[in-house]
């Protein structure tokens, strides 16, 4: 008996549902063989790593300190997804963003003023965008590969902020530690309880997520985007220059990115050093497409995969599982997620003998 | 390096002045429940390596005290934005004593400590101790300026290689001490230094070796989180010196020596000292005297009064009769650095950003 | 299986053709007649080259159907059902040998379905097939090739960066001598008159002399029993009356045609038998030379069909179109040149543009449409304003509207729903406000579409790729026309679409340029064009010949011109058409 995997000629409405339900019970299935089989009690596990993350208040905080730059990166970044518009450098955006937002806040002349941390808000995003203004650029002069380009802005990125720490930025009461001093006060995110770590930041998520869903569903451009990402004849067709879908998606990307990167700096950070980033840049990318390019789905997406991340260290602190074994289980569920999604736009059939 | 007395040194680690000055925290020798401990690894455990050397210590806790702890360990925590999560979270749900195991936990556990004043928190290679924040950290530079001497009077072409992670004072001492160690045999000696950049990464590591051997380097030192520098020195025929363990076995018999880490005391202490309501934050750094720093067993191809010499140039830098930064040092440029006669202080130890004459290669 | 081909074949095809020597005097007699190179000047000897295969003696179609006896190929009750279709229902025919039968029906009447149960590539629910009055089991095209099936598909199957040789090479099992069947390439094919050179690589050639390749392929094998699926809608008038000797006289040979088509004069021209198909079922049997093309029609659609209205045109002052000296280069690899193309087209006609596919339309549409722009701006001008420059969204904003041939990936975005394709082109009326999309007004635009123009679909919330073809190009059409343009570009209007949707179609494009607009249509159909237009243009080799007006000229006339115009200046790249 022979299978083939054929394309639906309409995506189906209940996969779309079921999906994630299916990936959710499978996860769960393969999940609990996993941990019963390293002699791990699956319930405690499962518990472990879906519940006492989110168990306490603190939990809550945490759990939305690390989704929001996922969420924030990974909306700038479906804007170019849905375009076709392969950006993945968006690790270097966020790189350059929050240099620039710590060169304002440590050289501004008056660290108690006001003004500080919205000029090192306008910095960050003005910086992602310039740093993904230059593969936008040449992608759209001489039709460079995006790809290619972002990618290797974020080597170039990395380096720069080693450089600045190391050198010219390096703090210069920190005994040549290569980081950079600790930023002023108002250069820094008000937590709303200094019992826990979220802060205002968040907000920059929310209208986010909400120009995203605006842009995305509703405005015209969004539109043309998508039609350029879905049929770039159709939109040659009807005339919606390509130039202005590679620069729209990779400046939206950039300058997601580059808030991200202020708002780590002026939030959990508070200072350089030569890694600044959990690979938020990379990880967006795979909360885009776990939401399925759309800005509700990229919250879910956000929320899940920083779960995920949560419940590793649970587990870790509550039952004794090694590091690599909760990274391979946070592997099955995403590998189930997607895998059960892409039977929302394709299906399995039996073939007859002959064909 | 601006002149840092050791008064200004423990005036900048904040509150430490004071806190040193006070009492321990509120005793647990009372109580009847097991002792809660916290410790966060860098990396994952491996054969070998920095927390590997960790985890060992933490072995020590439980071999000393058995089941009067109980120890939650979370490995891989590398990034700050991470770390304060891990240490809130470990100091939330109850742990008394918490240990940070890398540079990079240095602000998270700044943040965190103070909000958990009844908790004590060590953090291996800090700079900043507060009221509850302890620092421990080891002298390498006595083990590398012993290692050093094993290589001084190895070295047939005059040139030894270090490979350091980064160019931070914490290796920049080491990689000095060795060359001055090596020198207090042939003054002649110089040192081509190369930075990865990254403690763990063999690709560029072997690059690195490679290129050493071929600048005519016939002993290879590696302060890196890899054997890979030991093992191409071995391939290629010349003498290593590893780091944090034994790394004989990489070495195809090349291996000289290596000077390991053994933070057992540290562990073992800390623990006994919140045990027992007696903890206080403290800034240790200790070597070979403490046993922190310990030479693995020393090759058989060194000849044996060589080896004897090594031995009891260990005991003398233990009893400080031998101190490694003594002067006359002078900087890469010849401007002297320390004056004959005396030696560098602790905190220009700790911030030590530059090279002594006869080192070649640059900081960053 | 081995036994089955050679009591089936007899006549040297399981001998492999390769051992057959290059020369003449060498051939086995068993293959004189094939490899003569005397039938290039005379036809062949109808029966003597049969007589050696085993086969009846047969001296043409007359006495084909007139005596009794085994078909050829017998379809018994054929069923097939794929999800939510019944292709194939009940469906019995019989093909004598020598005998030229035409399945006709529309598309999606289940033509392509049977053909393929026929070959053996897709096999029936139920029903029985017989050859030679021998039930096939097991069936399959490797089956149906070594009984004599060969089959010519609509969409060849080529390579094209090899040679001709090569890719037939590619068919045959076994090694093989390059020179010996180089040569039988050009024996084959001239002695049926369509000579291709064996040498030239596949891009090279035109559509009509790939086709040519695909039916020499087929000859190679000997067959018995030859099916054609739309083979002349990519041919021009005098290619299709070239391919219609040939398969005369494969026929007189005694090898039995199944020929598909829609076209009904075509049936009526060349075929003995038609059986009729629609949704599926046989709705009638006819000798299509004795029967007239309404009552083949009525069998085919069902209904009566429409009645075109072509009411005298009223022409503006001015042209709406103009375009001056325009040349281009082509930017794919395989396209052509446009060399000084210039024509007007004036509000209230509909001027036809005529020519073999690949003769510089695609270059020219795309060229008037502004998805390509032109660096002289006077080069095209739309309502007196030069846009040589102008990309499509300012093209449109100045009247222009366009229907391109391809319907999914460039008229449509596939996964869009119907309303969001609205906003495609219709972004300009109204459904856009302060940069976001009025979604109510997008549907309501989109249900006008559907309404006005009876698309079957499922809504506007209906995906483009869910429509059927014809459906899709009604609200594409519909679309570019409820914008109410100035000048109206169509490629290819009634492409794929069936016989009621096309009637209505191209009676649209007549009272929309009826109501003043000018309309410009590329056609490859030249009864399409005949029927609707007011002047024809003629495309080839990237030239356009001078406007012929509609009632002054005829097929002839315009056939010549579209395989003529360009060869003049280009040998090499005409067609290399022999009449």
């Amino acid at each position: 008996m022979r299978y083939r995997i054929e394309r639906r000629p309409e995506p189906s409405a209940l996969m779309r549902v079921a999906a994630p339900a299916i990936a959710t019970l499978l996860t769960i299935i393969v999940g609990s063989v996993f941990f019963a089989v390293l002699g791990y009690d699956p319930l405690a596990t499962l518990n472990a790593f879906f519940v006492e993350p989110v168990s306490s208040l603190n939990g809550l905080s945490e759990l939305l300190l690390k989704a929001s730059p996922l969420i924030l990166i990974a909306c700038g970044l479906a804007v170019g997804f849905r375009a076709n518009v392969w950006n993945i450098g968006a690790e270097g955006q966020l790189i350059i963003g929050a240099i620039a937002a710590c060169g304002v806040g440590l050289f501004y002349p008056d660290p108690e003023s006001f003004l500080l941390l919205p000029l090192m808000l306008i910095a960050g995003a003005v910086a992602g965008m310039a740093w993904a203004a230059i593969p936008a650029f040449l992608r759209a002069r001489m039709n460079t590969n995006e790809i290619l380009v972002t990618l290797m802005l974020t080597y170039i990125a990395t380096l720069l902020l080693s450089w600045l720490v190391h050198g010219p930025w390096r703090d210069p009461a920190g005994f040549n530690y290569p980081q950079t001093a600790l930023l002023p006060g108002a250069a820094m995110f008000e937590p709303f309880d200094y019992s826990y770590r979220l802060n205002s930041s968040i907000f920059i998520t929310v209208i986010a997520v909400v120009a995203m869903w605006l842009f995305a569903d509703r405005s015209f451009l969004g539109y043309k985007l998508s039609v350029s990402g879905a049929a770039p004849l159709a939109a040659r067709y009807a005339g919606f220059r390509e130039s202005s879908a590679v620069w729209t998606g990779l400046l939206a990307g950039g300058a997601a990115a580059g808030l991200a990167g202020m708002a780590e700096l002026s939030g959990p950070l508070g200072q350089l050093s030569p890694q600044i980033s959990p690979g938020y840049g990379f990880a967006a990318i795979i909360v885009a497409f776990v939401g399925r390019l759309n800005a509700f789905g990229i919250v879910l997406g956000g929320l899940l995969l920083s779960l995920l991340f949560l419940g590793g260290e649970a587990v870790q602190m509550s039952l004794g599982l090694p590091s690599a074994l909760t990274r391979i289980f946070q592997g099955i569920l995403l590998f189930f997620l997607l895998a059960a999604d892409f039977f929302i736009f394709y299906r399995l059939r039996r073939l007859a003998e002959h064909a | 390096m601006r002149d840092v007395t050791r008064r200004e040194f423990l005036r900048y680690s904040g509150a430490g002045g004071v806190a040193l000055g006070v009492g321990g925290l509120p005793g647990l020798a009372a109580a009847e429940e097991k002792l809660k401990i916290g410790v966060v690894y860098v990396s994952p455990i491996a054969e070998i390596g920095w927390t590997k050397q960790h985890s060992l210590g933490v072995e020590a806790i439980k071999a000393e005290l058995g089941d009067k702890v109980e120890i939650t360990v979370l490995d891989n925590i590398f990034m700050p934005q991470d770390a304060e999560r891990v240490f809130r979270e470990l100091a939330a749900s109850g742990n008394k004593l918490i240990f940070g195991t890398s540079f990079s936990h240095g602000t998270p556990m700044q943040k965190v400590a103070p909000r958990f004043p009844e908790t004590a928190f060590e953090h291996c290679s800090g700079i900043v101790h507060l009221a509850n924040l302890g620092t421990f950290e080891a002298k390498y530079y006595e083990g590398t300026f012993v290692a050093g001497a094993a290589a001084g009077h190895m070295t047939k072409t005059g040139k030894i290689g270090f490979i350091g992670g980064f160019p931070i004072p914490d290796i920049v001492g080491p990689a000095n001490a060795l060359l001055l160690g090596a020198q207090s045999v042939k003054p002649e000696i110089t040192c081509n230094a190369i930075f990865l950049n990254s403690w763990f990464d063999p690709g560029k590591e072997k690059e690195a070796a490679n290129t050493l051997v071929s600048q005519g380097c016939d002993v290879i030192c590696s302060m890196t989180d890899t054997p890979t520098g030991v093992q191409v020195a071995g391939e290629k025929g010349a003498w290593s010196i590893g780091y944090a363990s034994d790394m004989s076995k990489f070495g195809s018999g090349k291996h000289l020596t290596a000077f390991m880490l053994d933070w057992s005391r540290d562990y073992v202490g800390a623990a006994k000292a919140v045990a027992a309501g007696t903890w206080k934050p403290e800034v240790r750094w200790d070597g070979l005297a403490a046993g922190v720093v310990k030479m693995a067993p020393y090759n058989e191809a060194i000849p044996a009064d060589v080896r004897e010499k090594l031995k009891q140039l260990e005991t003398d830098i233990g009893s400080g009769k031998v101190h490694p930064y003594t002067g006359e040092l002078k900087d890469q440029d010849g401007n002297v650095k320390v004056a004959a006669g005396s030696v560098l202080s602790d905190p220009d130890i700790r911030g030590m950003n530059w090279f002594v004459q006869g080192m070649i290669g640059n900081l960053g | 299986m081995a036994a089955k081909r050679s009591e089936g074949v007899g006549r040297g095809r399981a001998q492999p053709w390769q051992r057959m020597s290059s020369t003449a005097a060498a051939t086995p007699p068993r293959l004189a007649p094939l490899a003569s190179l005397g039938s290039l000047v005379d036809p062949p000897l109808k029966g003597e080259g049969f007589a050696g295969r085993g086969a009846p003696l047969v001296r043409g179609q007359e006495e084909a159907r007139t005596q009794p006896m085994t078909p050829r190929l017998e379809l018994r009750n054929i069923s097939k059902r794929y999800p939510g279709v019944l292709a194939n229902d009940d469906i019995s025919l019989a093909i004598m040998p020598g005998e030229i039968h035409a399945v006709l029906g529309e598309n999606g009447a289940g033509k392509s379905t049977l053909m393929k149960i026929i070959y053996g590539a897709a096999q029936a629910d139920s029903g029985e097939i017989y050859c030679d009055g021998k039930l096939i089991q097991d069936h399959n095209p490797a089956v149906s090739r070594a009984l004599g099936v060969e089959m010519v598909y609509q969409h060849f199957a080529l390579f094209e960066s090899v040679t001709v040789a090569e890719n037939i090479a590619l068919c045959l099992r076994g090694p093989f001598d390059r020179r010996a069947l180089s040569s039988r390439i050009v024996e084959l094919s001239q002695r049926y008159g369509m000579p291709i050179d064996p040498a030239r690589k596949v891009h090279e050639l035109s559509v009509g002399e790939r086709q040519r390749v695909e039916i020499v392929r087929c000859l190679l094998q000997n067959p018995k029993l030859l099916i054609l699926d739309e083979p002349t809608s990519v041919l021009t008038p005098q290619a299709v009356s070239k391919l219609f000797e040939t398969l005369r006289q494969l026929a007189a040979e005694g090898c039995s045609i199944l020929y598909i088509s829609h076209k009904l004069d075509e049936v009526q021209q060349l075929c003995d038998s038609a059986t009729v198909l629609r949704n599926g079922r046989v709705t009638g049997t006819a000798k299509p030379k004795e029967t007239t093309s309404l009552e083949l029609a009525r069998m085919m659609v069902g209904s009566n069909l429409p009645h075109m209205n072509v009411t005298p045109s009223n022409l503006s002052d001015g042209p709406v179109l103009e375009v001056r000296d325009l040349s281009a280069e082509s930017r794919s690899h395989h396209g052509v040149n446009l060399r000084d193309v210039s024509f007007e087209v004036f509000g209230g006609e509909i001027v036809g543009i005529a020519g073999v596919s690949g003769n510089g339309q695609a270059e020219l549409i795309s060229l008037l449409s502004g998805e390509r722009t032109h660096k002289r701006v006077e080069a095209i001008r739309i309502g007196g304003k030069d846009a040589g420059r102008l990309h499509a969204n300012a093209r449109r904003r100045l009247g222009m509207t366009f229907v391109p041939e391809e319907r999914l990936g460039r008229g449509a975005v596939p996964s869009h729903t119907l309303w969001e394709n609205a906003l495609l082109t219709g972004n300009r009326a109204g459904l856009v406000r302060s940069g976001f999309v009025d979604r109510g007004r997008a549907v309501a635009f989109a249900k006008n579409i559907i309404e006005r123009f009876g698309v079957k679909a499922n809504g506007p919330e209906a995906a483009a790729q869910s429509l059927s073809g014809g459906n899709l190009q009604k609200y594409i059409v519909g679309r570019e026309i409820v914008l109410a343009p100035k000048l109206l570009l169509v490629s290819q209007p009634t492409w794929g679409v069936d016989v009621g949707a096309a009637a209505f179609i191209r009676q649209t494009l007549v009272d929309l340029s009826r109501a003043g607009a000018a309309v410009l249509v590329v056609s490859e159909e030249l009864d399409e064009l005949f029927e609707i237009c007011d002047r024809l243009l003629v495309i080839c080799q990237g030239r356009v010949s001078p406007p012929l007006m509609r009632a002054e000229t005829n097929r002839e006339e315009v056939g010549l011109l579209m395989t003529r115009l360009g060869t003049a200046t280009s040998e090499k790249s005409g067609l290399a058409l022999q009449d």
